[in-house]
């Protein structure tokens, strides 16, 4: 937005003036505009991540502080729980982000297609998890699967399937919590696909079609590589959200059972808010920064544009 | 990095959320312009008290006479709701007191992590005359709520270890539950109370879904005068008081006989109402619980002590309190003061909460009140006060929650979870959180 307001300062000002003359404060005016976006940016943001690391540099026992140098980052290496953490979120990572953007690009096509009727209502239903608040997510899934009377369950025994304890088991409580996040963020990026698909020159699904590509064919080489961009877009925003994740676990798990479903994002709030030990909920924030800077860089060199 | 955010964003939150709390103080005093000193006075002020639920409403209940005896005191008494108020509190206190209400409601669970890791953060209560009241709370009491010759908080509650039990469904199965003397005997009576009746003896919630499903292995440990944590605050939980008492649930879930209670309190309270579990060994104040959710089964419950852990040990312990203590920041201490000692230090105020909400008492001289000595309908005209007070009464040992008591409560949820969830061994579980309990404070285990 400030390029646009700059630029629109700038041949504003130079259409009325000669040249050569420049009235006094013009060049001013852009920066004047963004200064209070910059000093929220300063207030909120900037503040906030470097007393973070100035603190992740301390031993806090709540208001008591005594300098650590690096023994918190130490700390987290030797930590078992940091390191259940670290597996369990790289597992959703690894299992659901793909399965999520697999079905969104599905999702996408569909919407898109002519052959399917209310479109605009299917899209909204699909799109209405995202604003979902956070209470009332946990509520409603929390009584889906629970394992006594929840729906799901009673689904399952309709066809004969005996009861899963959904949050009780380590391994179930794990596949619940990937059925909440493919629920609540799928329709989100799909929309995100849907619009690039709507971006795509016709021609070349023309071109094709002259050239007898078949459905499939069309997909794969016309559909997907147009995806690209958006491909790397909802990649990256999905790693950085799973690595942050926080919400899901925190309502409807706990973390648990026995840690199953303890993410770096609940660790670190468990840290701070719960055990009062924020200089070493700050070196978890870092590490986490660390590690989503390594595989922002990784997802780029891979899938970015090469041209 | 959002979550660093997050985190700034909760503390100032609070920060402006205690701007808010103030200009809105300051909006409804155009009235009577009470004159509000950096100290207050004991006449004068403005206070804000943060409780939850049940205390809450029953403070809130106390007010009008309050402010017929402190006319210069405005009270506004607010539920933030447990378990809300302990972020709450803790993101006040990390901001250097801002925005935190006057009095607060704290549980014994809290109060050290606060002493020890927000120093000045509540206010010493000697100076505003706190002493006074030393000898007049239950035993225990006062060290709990003391350290180092400051008092930083006035007791509420003193909850005994109780067990409430369904006395028609053990008289269905020929079980004499008065007569048990101890776990081993309950587990055998609880095999045959499934056997006539289907019905699970007690409920827990094992994958621990809501953080604090420990309350039971919590009780059998402070039967044997054990916690977390001796006086010195070396972790005890490798001790052999700490493996019986986990051994004993593993023997409760081996028979069958321990429902799973996940998704915590309204799971708990949807068993109590289907009747699915005959026992709740749970403290004092669940007794009004129990008739709150279901008052139809009035004359089929019964309360006792419970029995010992080993033949011929202990049968009572106090197994938690609250109570209220003064923001350090407070500008009215001496109004907070006033209404925390309104509250909790006049019989009156007491039994009436009692007869409300079933809330026990620390202060002793409330048992005075026939209230207390009376038959109770609900539970098959026992005298349930008097039951609790004879607990009350006896030698009891004083916890040292210390300020990782929230660490060690999530080792010790999790290990109990591998127990019930995955039939492991109660040694092996133990030592393990009490090594992880021990890297990640630095404590030392006592072996």
């Amino acid at each position: 937005m400030s390029t646009v307001v700059s630029e629109r300062a700038t041949a504003g000002a130079s259409a009325k003036t000669p040249r050569r003359v420049r009235r006094p404060g013009t060049k001013a005016a852009p920066y004047l505009f963004v200064l209070p976006a910059l000093a929220l940016f300063a207030v909120f943001k900037l503040y906030p991540i470097a007393w973070s690391f100035w603190l992740s540099l301390f031993r806090t026992d709540g208001a008591l502080q005594s300098f650590a140098g690096t023994a918190n980052y130490e700390r987290l290496l030797r930590d078992p729980l940091f390191w259940t953490a670290l597996r369990n979120t790289g597992v959703i990572l690894v299992v659901q982000v793909p399965l999520m953007l697999a079905i969104a690009i599905g999702l996408a096509v569909a919407f898109g297609s002519a052959l399917l009727r209310f479109r605009a209502f299917i899209r909204l239903g699909f799109f209405l998890p995202m604003v979902t608040g956070l209470v009332a997510y946990g509520v409603l899934f929390a009584v889906l699967l629970n394992p006594q009377s929840g729906l799901v369950n009673w689904f399952l025994g309709l066809a004969g399937i005996p009861a899963v304890p959904w949050l009780a088991d380590t391994l179930w409580a794990r596949i619940a919590l990937g059925l909440a996040l493919t629920w609540h963020y799928t329709g989100y990026n799909a929309v995100i696909f849907l619009s690039r698909l709507q971006a795509l020159p016709r021609d070349h699904y023309d071109a094709a079609a002259v050239d007898g590509a078949n459905a499939w064919k069309r997909f794969r080489h016309v559909t997907l590589p147009g995806l690209r961009p958006v491909v790397l877009l909802t990649l990256v925003m999905s790693t950085i959200g799973t690595l942050q994740l926080f919400d899901e676990p925190y309502v409807l798990t706990n973390g648990g059972p026995d840690n199953s479903t303890l993410t770096l994002g609940l660790y670190l709030y468990n840290n701070g808010f719960k055990f009062f030990d924020f200089g070493y909920a700050s070196a978890i924030a870092y590490a986490l920064a660390v590690i989503i800077g390594f595989l922002g860089i990784v997802q780029f060199r891979f899938l970015g544009d090469k041209s | 990095m959002a979550h660093l955010d997050r985190r700034r964003f909760l503390q100032l939150g609070a920060l402006a959320a205690g701007s808010t709390v103030l200009t809105a103080c300051g909006a409804g005093s155009t009235a009577a312009p009470a004159p509000v000193g950096p100290t207050g006075t004991a006449a004068t002020g403005e206070i804000t008290v943060w409780s939850w639920q049940g205390p809450a409403a029953m403070m809130k209940a106390l007010v009008p006479d309050f402010t017929k005896e402190f006319p210069g005191i405005k009270v506004d008494v607010q539920d933030i709701g447990n378990p809300a108020i302990w972020d709450k509190i803790t993101s006040g206190l990390a901001a250097g007191g801002q925005g935190l209400g006057d009095v607060l409601h704290i549980g014994v669970d809290y109060l050290p992590a606060y002493i020890e890791k927000f120093p000045g953060g509540l206010a010493d209560l000697v100076p505003l005359g706190a002493d006074k009241h030393k000898g007049k709370f239950a035993q225990g009491m006062w060290e709990t709520v003391s350290r180092d010759g400051k008092v930083y908080a006035l007791p509420w509650e003193a909850n005994s270890a109780g067990f409430y039990y369904r006395a028609d469904l053990f008289e269905k199965a020929g079980v004499d539950v008065e007569a048990l003397r101890t776990w081993d005997e309950v587990i055998e009576a609880g095999i045959k109370l499934k056997e006539k009746t289907g019905v699970q003896l007690i409920g827990i919630d094992k994958p621990a879904s809501v953080g604090d499903s420990a309350g039971f292995f919590q009780t059998l440990l402070q039967l044997q005068d054990s916690f977390y944590f001796d006086m010195q605050g070396n972790i005890t939980l490798d001790t052999p008081q700490a493996i019986t008492a986990m051994t004993i649930i593993k023997k409760l879930n081996d028979a069958g006989l321990v429902a799973d209670t996940a998704g915590g309190w309204n799971a708990m309270i949807s068993s109590i109402k289907k009747g699915a579990v005959a026992v709740q060994a749970m403290p004092t104040w669940f007794g009004g619980i129990i008739e709150e959710t279901v008052p139809g089964e009035k004359g089929k419950w019964k309360v006792r002590l419970p029995p010992a852990v080993t033949p011929g040990g202990k049968v009572s312990a106090t197994v938690n309190s609250t109570h209220l203590a003064v923001a350090n920041t407070s500008k009215a201490k001496a109004a907070a003061f006033a209404f925390a000692e309104y509250v909790l230090t006049r019989p009156e105020s007491q039994v009436k909460i009692y007869k409300e909400k079933g809330i026990a008492p620390a202060l002793l001289a409330a048992y005075d009140d026939p209230v207390f000595h009376e038959e109770s309908a609900f539970f098959s005209g026992q005298k349930k006060g008097e039951i609790f007070l004879d607990a009350l009464k006896q030698p009891s040992y004083v916890t040292n929650y210390t300020a990782d008591y929230s660490r060690a409560l999530k080792a010790v949820t999790d290990a109990q979870s591998k127990v019930l969830l995955k039939g492991a061994d109660p040694a092996t579980v133990l030592k393990e959180a009490a090594d992880l309990i021990a890297q990640q404070t630095g404590r030392t285990v006592l072996r």
